[in-house]
């Protein structure tokens, strides 16, 4: 009885989550996250791998900065990834949302380095022997 | 000298009244970093010192016309689409092997014969210059171009450096891998003042020498990953020969400046 007693207590927070709307615990991973242009390559032209898992099977749809609507949504899963072919020059955004729209679950930021520069006088070469950043 | 160079900032000032780059409008005016690793660059003097690296600091800010580049300072004057064209100030590089001598007692002269006795021995000092120049930067889909005219302003060497240095960068995402190739031309003064050997230094180890103009060569691979928006891995390898009147001074044990760094880089954007 007493070991009953101790299952339902451990259960019960798992429970209490589900039936109370708390959002579910959700882990969202973009390869890559950096992005780096210059002059020869203005954009990025790649395939973000987005992997999400989530700690409650349900209604999870992807969404990022380029459209209103979801890139894609899974029906009653845990789990799902996607291959996201995009050409980008700014840094953007990845996110998760339930059927509740509104709210973000989990957010991945992209970043799109611009290692050019508009001025020549930045790249000179100096007696500051290694130059290498 | 001093004609020439103002010959050469009248006639690039007529080429393009249109001044300065149009930075994007994120870009700020200082560039602060720093790259922490191991590295040496070998000293030809005699008697000396690798120089060692373990920290590298870079500091720089570049405003409309002025600008300060790790010791450099600089006024553009003209910017257009071709080039960029800047009179700088700047100190003497040849200088820094002089800072990492030693002294010792030696047998032997620098030709190799034997002395009647022990004698001190010590690597004559050199002084820095300070040196004023016109610098043409260019670049385009066919790599980057640097050139510069500088002359000593400070009454040290009295002499002039013409150099020249070309590189190309290609990028794979996060790794860069950039080879550059150049030369120096040392006038005989600056070479003189730097390799020779005065009258009043010469004693039983050190002979006279009088150095003539040089060319030195230079090729330079660097290669970065970069890790982070901050952080950046480096490996950069550099060969410098120097010219053959400086080599043959007796203060020059090789002729060959070999370096290499390996590290991290920070930069804060």
């Amino acid at each position: 009885m007493r070991r009953l007693l101790i299952l339902a207590l451990l259960l019960a927070p798992g429970l209490g989550t589900a039936e109370t709307g708390v959002e579910p615990a959700m882990k969202l991973s973009v390869k890559p996250v950096l992005c780096i242009t210059d002059s020869r390559t203005p954009s990025c032209d790649i395939a973000f791998l987005v992997v999400w898992e989530s700690d409650l099977s349900g209604y999870y749809c992807l969404y990022n900065d380029f459209g209103e609507s979801p890139l894609q949504c899974w029906n009653e899963e845990r789990h799902g990834r996607l291959s996201d072919d995009r050409s980008v020059n700014e840094s953007f955004t990845y996110w998760m949302t339930d059927d509740d729209v509104g709210s973000r679950l989990a957010v991945v930021a992209v970043e799109v380095l611009r290692m050019d520069t508009g001025d020549r006088r930045r790249k000179r070469r100096t007696r500051h022997v290694w130059d290498i950043n | 000298m001093g004609k020439v160079l103002a010959l050469a900032i009248a006639l690039l000032g007529a080429v393009s009244a249109e001044v300065l780059a149009q930075e994007p409008a994120d870009e700020s005016r200082w560039r602060v970093g720093a790259a922490f690793g191991y590295g040496i660059r070998s000293n030809p003097l005699v008697q000396s010192d690798d120089i060692p690296i373990i920290v590298d600091l870079d500091i720089a800010w570049f405003g409309d016309h002025f600008f300060f580049d790790n010791g450099d300072v600089g006024l553009t004057f003209a910017d257009n689409e071709t080039l960029t064209a800047s009179l700088v100030g700047r100190f003497n590089s040849d200088r820094v092997f002089f800072g990492r001598t030693e002294t010792r007692f030696v047998n032997i002269d620098l030709a190799g014969a034997p002395l009647a006795e022990a004698t001190l021995f010590e690597v004559p000092d050199r002084d820095y210059a300070i040196e004023l120049g016109i610098e043409l930067l260019a670049d385009g889909a066919w790599g980057q171009l640097q050139m510069t005219v500088f002359h000593d302003v400070s009454n040290t060497h009295d002499g002039y450096e013409l150099y020249a240095d070309y590189g190309y960068g290609w990028r794979s995402q996060r790794w860069y891998f950039e080879p550059s190739i150049g030369a120096s031309y040392k006038s005989a003064s600056l070479n003189n003042y730097y390799w020779g050997v005065r009258d009043d230094e010469v004693n039983d180890v050190l002979p006279s020498y009088q150095a003539d103009s040089g060319l030195n060569a230079h090729a330079r691979l660097m290669l970065s990953y970069q890790l982070s928006r901050q952080w950046s891995f480096s490996l950069v390898i550099e060969y410098e020969r120097l010219n053959d009147e400086a080599a043959a001074s007796p203060l020059v044990e090789d002729q060959d400046v070999f370096g290499y760094f390996t590290g991290f880089g920070f930069r804060f954007r």
